[in-house]
């Protein structure tokens, strides 16, 4: 019976297509990315092999400044799982308690999702202008004129005034993931606590959110690798600046590649950033795991 | 077969002619998008072009600035799609790509004497490499000091002031009458080495800034710390608009006419807009003073010849692509000289008739002692951004001056 | 698994009857509904937050720059100026950055597809040693950032004169796709039961003929849901597009309004209306679609 399933050379064919988009635009690319990452090349001479002296430099040099890309990938990823994910849930669970305007509601928060980032960071360059922005505006029509701030061009409120939309456009993302993981659970699970006099709040807490614990893991590991690679939104409403105080490794990879002519040294962030990745993904496994 | 093959030579041959009269088409890249103010003499440079060689026809895509800078890059390294012509900037801009290997320009050494008498020889420096010429040349630009005397005339200055002192006095005044003094873009460095630059070399001189982009003095020096330093001042005493972190430059130049600024120091492509504003005659065109006279004189400038017209050593009509650099850059030079875009590279029409504004850069031109290409365009782009990220740290006060000549010194190497 | 949803006046009825069964005390039952207003002022509010933007976006790209900067900063536009739609509309190559966008979007959401379906099979159906650490393979790409790859993808682009079209993005937007599709693919295909495949083994089918007959075609729920995930990851990408493209002709819309806004700082009106333009057409399909969207979505999320 099963003979005729397992034929080697139908299995390599159907696995074909995917092999090659997978090897050829993946697992190759990383493998040269690390080569790469040893070499001094400025993309138009020939590259010399230098060891890991890109490495040494990159946690070295000050104008490259790699730390801080990284404490503010990290701040994004905390504040990912402290912030947004809970915010999700939150309406997650409101929403699934068959809430007046569920679907309306669901509609209208997982419409960010679908606008381009580059939509979203051009409005909000706007909100944040100091002169003419809404934000600015309305605090001055508040009476509140010494909170104005040039939001994105003052190095101390940047930061923040990034994470804004960015933590802001993904809530409707993890929301109706958490919202499919309710809608999944068997009916007979919620009466019964009902039924035990538990009030909602307490069936979240005992029930539910015990019960989607799997999407969850799925949640944070995207909000964390996702911190770790995130890029549209700063490299529109900053590039980086003012001074790196918003930089990422992604931004800094691309002003290396493309300002600097440092492709080298491009490849050696690009390494960091999967090494990265996959240490958090493990970690986040982990941490899920023992609590089980 | 022997019919078959003389029919060929005869189709190749007949071929090898259509070209001279059929159209010839050459590519040109550019950054004169509509919003710059070169976009109406590229088109005009372009016209006049085509109508003296009839046949052949120019296609003229502009991008903008930054995006260009990646593009051209994209195709340099890919060696492949390149136009034929291509604008760049002078010194490493250009120097990168013709020191690739294989080089991506073609070496214009051999068409160049037939346009020897126009183009001088010392305005091609930033476009020859190895004493050979690889781009033409067409207009150059330098630092200038842009002041409005309404606004100066309420601070109760009647000219630009002429010593350091006097200037620190004069942003005093102007900060008591309410009025600030410099515009600057913060969000776009290179606008702050607009400020930075002219007080380097104001404080160190010509060949010490010299020695130092190339390499062969150090940035940990004295007056590249009194430079920083002045510089540093004048962002503590709040001589920079407040919200200069949050502006672009273009934005900070609309500003600056609609008069809302004392001073705006940029290059002096800006002539041509600021003549062409309502309240032109309020403007005048100055430098900013010396801070060490020991070193330096007024007169020491940065800029330089820059924009340039190279050809891709891909082109599959060199010599017809090369004419037209030549003859594109001398027609640029002519019609953003005149437009009060920039100033000529080439000899200029004696008789043009220029804006006040330029006619007073022209005078600051002549009077030049010594001139150095803007940092960003004499440095390799890894040192240049590198250079480029200290002044964004001196400039937000991030670093003082010491850490800045000290820092920069190490991370060079 | 479970995709029943429970009808809304069951769930409620249900809860009445339970609050009557075990006393819950009136002021509990007034407190109960205390938070529902509460939690309706909450969701309105991050409702308003979500909308805003695009609200104010519509309006000011109808505006003057004099309305937008000051006279009327939020409120809706005195004169309607569409000529900065006609602008936006005569700069910028919109509808060509659309039509980017689009042919680039379809194409890796079938290619993603083909690719994760078959790749399923032979993990899922077939019998083989290693299909399991093959998945496991496959859902490496779950975790690896898609900029890890951007400096030999460009290099090797560029070599091969690949840099500047549309395959460009395409290939490589499929190649990321392609794990979560196969998470999804997964799920769908453990749905359809293995009778089925031996029923048509027994009428002569091979196993080419099991997967085009039996298998795609009960895999087309599966094409919505791969979709919205690829659509997700590939619509809005900046950081390929904007190395990979540089021709106007292939720009896709995140790059071509990126570009349209370094190159009008100081009008407001035109960019507005790029950006309205360029967001338009996704909120019509999602006004109308939001539902199947969803559903997709969350089918997704339920299978995976």
């Amino acid at each position: 019976m099963k003979r005729p399933f397992s034929y080697k050379l139908n299995i390599f064919l159907f696995l074909l297509p995917a092999l090659i988009l997978f090897l050829g635009v993946l697992i190759a690319p990383i493998v040269m990315s690390f080569v790469y990452s040893l070499m001094d090349w400025n993309g138009l001479s020939t590259p010399t092999y230098i060891g890991f002296k890109n490495y040494v430099e990159l946690f070295t040099s000050r104008s490259i400044n790699i730390s801080r890309a990284l404490q503010n990938a990290m701040l994004l990823a905390v504040l990912s799982v402290c912030i947004q994910l809970p915010f999700a849930l939150i309406l997650a669970l409101k929403l699934s308690q068959h809430i007046k305007g569920e679907r309306w509601y669901l509609a209208i928060f997982f419409m960010p999702v679908l606008i381009s980032s580059v939509v979203i960071g051009q409005l909000w360059i706007k909100v944040y202008n100091p002169e003419y922005g809404v934000l600015n505006a309305l605090l001055r029509s508040l009476g509140l004129d010494s909170w104005t701030r040039i939001w994105l061009g003052d190095k101390n409120t940047a930061m923040g005034a990034c994470l804004v939309p960015i933590l802001w456009q993904y809530v409707g993302y993890h929301m109706l993931l958490m919202y499919a993981g309710i809608k999944g659970m068997p009916a007979e699970l919620n009466e019964a606590a009902m039924l035990d006099g538990c009030t909602p709040a307490q069936v979240s807490w005992y029930i539910i959110i015990p019960y989607i614990r799997p999407i969850l893991r799925v949640s944070v590991i995207f909000a964390v690798t996702g911190s770790l690679k995130s890029f549209d939104m700063i490299y529109v409403l900053t590039n980086g600046g003012p001074m790196h105080a918003t930089e990422l490794p992604s931004t800094l990879m691309i002003n290396l590649l493309f300002l600097r002519n440092r492709y080298g040294m491009g490849s050696t962030i690009a390494v960091m950033l999967i090494v990265l990745c996959f240490v958090f993904a493990l970690l986040i496994n982990l941490a899920f795991k023992e609590e089980k | 077969m022997k019919k078959l093959l003389a029919l060929a030579v005869a189709a190749m041959m007949l071929l090898s002619l259509v070209p001279a009269f059929a159209e010839e088409t050459l590519t040109l890249w550019s950054i004169a998008v509509e919003s710059d103010s070169s976009y109406q003499s590229f088109i005009d440079a372009i016209a006049a072009f085509e109508e003296a060689h009839p046949g052949v026809k120019i296609v003229h895509e502009p991008t903008q600035n930054e995006q260009y800078k990646t593009k051209i890059k994209a195709a340099m390294n890919a060696f492949s799609d390149l136009p034929d012509i291509f604008f760049t900037w002078g010194m490493s801009f250009l120097g990168d790509f013709v020191n690739a290997e294989p080089s991506r320009v073609l070496c214009l050494e051999d068409y160049y004497p037939a346009y020897e008498a126009e183009l001088a020889r010392n305005m091609c420096a930033n476009a020859s490499y190895d004493g050979k010429l690889y781009g033409v040349p067409y207009t150059m630009s330098m630092v200038v000091l842009f002041a409005n005397m309404d606004l100066l005339a309420q601070a109760g200055w009647d000219h630009i002031p002429e010593t350091y002192e006097d200037m620190q006095k004069c942003c005093d005044d102007l900060l008591a009458a309410g009025i600030t003094p410099f515009g600057v873009s913060g969000k776009e460095t290179w606008c702050l080495t607009e400020y930075l630059e002219p007080l380097m070399i104001k404080s160190v001189g010509t060949q010490k800034l010299i020695d130092i982009y190339e390499g062969r003095a150090s940035w940990n020096d004295e007056g590249i710390i009194a430079a920083v330093d002045a510089f540093q001042d004048m962002v503590k005493k709040g001589y920079f608009d407040p919200n200069a972190a949050a502006l672009g430059n273009d934005e900070v130049k609309n500003n600056f006419i609609a008069g809302k600024y004392a001073f705006y120091q940029n290059g002096s492509w800006n002539c041509g807009d600021i003549s062409k504003s309502e309240n032109a005659a309020s403007f005048k065109a100055g430098l900013f003073p010396v801070l060490n006279p020991d070193n330096a004189s007024l007169y020491e400038l940065i800029g330089g010849p820059n924009n340039t017209l190279a050809v891709a050593v891909t082109t599959e009509n060199p010599e017809l692509a090369a004419t037209a650099a030549f003859e594109l850059g001398r027609a640029m030079s002519d019609a953003d000289y005149k437009s009060g875009a920039n100033l000529p590279c080439w000899a200029a029409d004696p008789e043009a008739q220029v804006s006040d504004l330029v006619a007073q850069v022209v005078e600051i031109a002549n009077n030049a002692v010594g001139m150095v290409l803007f940092g960003d365009n004499f440095l390799s782009a890894d040192a240049a951004n590198t250079y480029l990220d200290y002044v964004q740290q001196a400039y937000f006060l991030a670093l003082n001056a010491n850490e800045f000549a000290e820092g920069i010194d190490a991370d060079m190497k | 698994m479970d995709k029943e949803i429970l009808p809304k006046r069951n769930q409620t009825g249900q809860r009445k009857r339970d609050s009557r069964a075990k006393g819950i005390p009136e002021v509990m039952q007034h407190r109960f509904r205390w938070t529902d207003v509460l939690a309706q002022i909450g969701l309105i509010v991050w409702a308003v937050i979500c909308l805003f933007p695009v609200y104010w976006m519509f309006t000011f790209s109808l505006k003057t720059n004099n309305e937008i900067f000051g006279e009327n900063v939020m409120g809706l536009p005195r004169e309607w100026v569409w000529s900065n739609y006609t602008r936006a509309l005569n700069v910028g190559h919109m509808g060509q950055y659309f039509l980017n966008s689009i042919i680039v979007t379809v194409v890796t959401i079938a290619i993603t597809l083909i690719a994760a379906v078959m790749a399923t099979y032979a993990i899922t159906r077939l019998h083989w040693k290693g299909r399991k650490r093959m998945n496991k393979f496959f859902m490496l790409g779950l975790t690896i950032p898609i900029h890890a790859a951007i400096v030999p993808l460009y290099t090797t682009f560029s070599r091969i004169g690949m840099l500047n079209t549309r395959w460009a993005l395409i290939i490589s937007y499929s190649a990321f796709s392609l794990s979560m599709a196969i998470l999804i693919a997964t799920g769908f295909m453990g749905d359809i039961p293995y009778d089925l495949d031996e029923a048509a083994f027994l009428d002569g089918c091979g196993v080419w003929g099991i997967f085009f007959r039996v298998i795609a075609p009960l895999m087309m729920p599966a094409v919505s849901t791969v979709g919205i995930y690829t659509f997700l990851q590939s619509w809005n990408e900046l950081m390929f597009a904007t190395v990979f493209i540089s021709k106007e002709a292939y720009k896709t819309l995140p790059v071509g309004i990126q570009s349209l806004s370094g190159q009008y700082t100081t009008e407001w009106g035109p960019i507005g209306a790029a950006l309205a333009l360029a967001t338009l057409p996704t909120l019509i399909a999602y006004l109308f679609l939001s539902r199947q969207i969803q559903d997709s979505f969350i089918a997704g999320a339920v299978k995976g």
